[in-house]
């Protein structure tokens, strides 16, 4: 069964033409690469499935059922998580503190909602072990940390919720080479999960080792889709490009 | 100087020289170091060139001169914390102290509803900069702004005089009365067993999920806890008994350790010093979160400004003026308080206080000249930012991150 399904989706901005009836399908442990030009419409895909942006027409459905994306919170409440290319850390919070920003266990008012940290922190190996995700120690402000480390906290902060649809945002980008593969093996292991991942990626050679499916969009519509295996780099750079259009398959 | 060991961190961010990684260590919550070790030198100092520096009587009257400073700064600290400043808490308190101190001598209302009316008066000024800080005033303007209006102000709720002499009322008792000794010790022995009870809660609820935990971690802070308040007590009652502003300072900072670090709200109070748009994707009330803040630092002046008008026998209209803000400010940095947000603890508004505090006790004590405590406590400030730029950076030189 189709995890998320995007309908004909489309969405302005005054007179420009951000997306034009755009379909989109993930299954369960199935990794989906979004990749596209600047200005193709991936980032106004991802806002719209991650509740930041509403499409004017065309229809979402999370697991069979329609659902509307008002709010990233009515987004988290479907079970989409996204994982923004700047990972909204906040470095002087170490790593549960910052695994549970926002939705700390605590106690009573009469506590003054002291935070349960020995819940927290629990539940934060476990996640982390979940994603193989390596710390020294829990209580390091992650400004320490290295950039795959940040980038496994964060993805293992959308899991907190336990979401069915995981969204990253250039999650390599800013990463050096051994760290890259990490965060490929991350990725791997949501797969593994059963969950379904979109990936969005500038890099084609990450695009090859983690996609199960390749969505190409250009100037605002989807124009090719490539099964794994199924496609060259140069289809990948053609069909970004539009050098050969219509190759949807 | 200072010698601080360091645990590897097993991240590629590692630094490789011995001075990189201690201070990666200070960085990561041992900022307090620096700072004792910085105590430790102006006492060895002032104590070589006269012995009454440390005795019995000098600590005490040292302790009653940084109250008000501590105090305030507890206040600013909250402030900073969040990533703003303010100017105008020193203003504010004697403002604070002349509606208080008014309302008690002058219209002869009971001492606690005069407190009670000081808190509240403090509390609602500072509910108003926040307000004007949230539409989008810059703090440093809002409280600037602030502190002028106070300074008109304070002449409006002063009588016509301008001065209210608290001598021999009420409301000189808050500075004047001394705990009796047991009592002292009372305090000082319940405040340890209820510290060591709650860690060792906490120990139990860490053994409960199975977490890595040590009896060690009861022990060890109860010991340096009982430590410093039996040693405070022993010291401070030799004269008289316990001064009453110390333990107002004790409570503020026991309630203001447990709220930073213990409760959700403290969690958020860092978060949003840390990262203002991380914080509010998170779903933290970030306006808020800084509203709360300024309240605080409202009520904390409030209590500084009657402390220091019961110390001084009176209110008048430079009430608060002097170096006061800047000392203030001045403790919760040289304490650890980052400028620029998110980074920081209770402790350092005493720490900080306590360093401002013991180079002008010194230099009265020895007889020195003004201007030497000036030259003192300038280079000190400016030495405990640098110190804050460098832990903040990772790296003792510019343009090198490690």
């Amino acid at each position: 069964m189709a995890l998320l399904e995007l309908t004909k989706i489309s969405k302005n901005f005054g007179g420009l033409r951000a997306l034009h009836e755009v379909d989109l399908t993930v299954h369960e442990g199935e990794v989906v690469a979004l990749i596209g030009d600047n200005g193709a419409g991936k980032s106004t895909l991802v806002k719209i499935v991650s509740g930041v942006e509403s499409p004017d027409t065309g229809e979402i459905r999370v697991r069979g059922e329609h659902a509307r994306l008002v709010s990233p919170r009515a987004a988290a409440e479907a079970g989409i998580r996204t994982v923004f290319q700047d990972l909204s850390l906040c470095d002087n919070l170490d790593a549960v503190q910052n695994l549970f920003l926002g939705q700390e266990h605590h106690g009573s008012i009469w506590s003054g909602r002291r935070i349960r940290r020995h819940v927290m922190e629990e539940r934060a190996q476990r996640v982390l072990e979940s994603l193989s995700v390596k710390l020294r120690s829990l209580n390091t402000p992650v400004v320490a940390l290295s950039g795959g480390q940040r980038q496994g906290i964060a993805i293992c902060r959308a899991l907190i919720s336990d979401p069915a649809v995981v969204i990253l945002d250039e999650p390599t980008a800013a990463l050096g080479v051994s760290q890259r593969g990490e965060v490929l093996d991350l990725i791997h292991r949501l797969r593994d999960q059963g969950r379904g991942v979109i990936v969005i990626s500038h890099d084609m050679k990450d695009v090859r080792q983690v996609a199960d499916r390749v969505v190409a969009l250009r100037l605002g519509a989807k124009v090719a889709e490539f099964r794994r295996d199924e496609y060259t780099m140069s289809d990948l750079v053609s069909a970004m490009t539009g050098a050969h259009e219509g190759v949807d398959r | 100087m200072s010698i601080v060991t360091s645990r590897t961190t097993g991240t590629t961010a590692t630094p490789r020289t011995s001075a990189g990684r201690a201070i990666e260590t200070v960085a990561r919550g041992h900022r307090s170091i620096p700072v004792v070790i910085t105590l430790a030198i102006i006492w060895a100092v002032f104590y070589s060139q006269s012995s009454a520096y440390l005795s019995f009587t000098n600590i005490t009257n040292l302790t009653l001169q940084i109250a008000t400073t501590a105090i305030l700064a507890l206040g600013v600290v909250f402030v900073l914390l969040v990533g703003e400043i303010d100017l105008s808490s020193a203003v504010l308190s004697g403002v604070c102290a002349a509606i208080s101190a008014g309302l008690v001598v002058n219209s002869g209302l009971p001492l606690a509803i005069g407190i009670l009316a000081g808190i509240v008066s403090g509390m609602a000024f500072t509910f108003i900069e926040a307000l004007v800080i949230m539409f989008g005033v810059p703090s440093l303007i809002a409280t600037l702004g602030g502190m002028v209006i106070l300074q008109g102000l304070i002449l409006v709720v002063l009588p016509e005089e301008f001065t209210v002499s608290i001598a021999g009322t009420s409301f000189a008792k808050i500075a004047s009365t001394a705990i009796p000794v047991g009592t002292s010790y009372l305090l000082a022995a319940v405040a340890t067993l209820a510290f060591t009870a709650y860690r060792f809660y906490q120990h139990r609820e860490r053994v409960s999920t199975g977490s890595l935990t040590s009896m060690a971690t009861v022990f060890v802070p109860a010991i340096l806890l009982a430590g410093v308040l039996f040693g405070g007590v022993y010291v401070l009652t030799q004269r008289r008994g316990l001064p009453m502003p110390v333990l107002i300072v004790a409570v503020m900072l026991l309630i203001g350790w447990y709220v930073t670090t213990q409760t959700r709200y403290g969690t958020h109070l860092y978060a949003v010093g840390g990262d203002r748009e991380a914080a509010q994707r998170a779903g933290i009330p970030v306006r808020r979160m800084v509203l709360y803040s300024f309240l605080i630092l409202g009520a904390c002046a409030a209590i500084a400004g009657m402390v220091e008008a019961s110390r001084q026998l009176g209110v008048s209209a430079t009430s608060g003026a002097g170096p006061l803000m800047l000392n203030a400010i001045a403790a919760a940095v040289v304490g650890g308080t980052s400028l620029f947000g998110g980074r920081g603890s209770v402790w350092s508004a005493v720490l900080g206080a306590l360093v401002i505090g013991s180079i002008s006790n010194g230099v009265q004590l020895l007889g020195l000249s003004t201007e030497v405590q000036y030259f003192a406590t300038g280079s000190v400030l400016i030495i405990a930012v640098a110190v804050d730029v460098v832990l903040t950076r990772g790296s003792l030189l510019p343009g090198r991150r490690s």
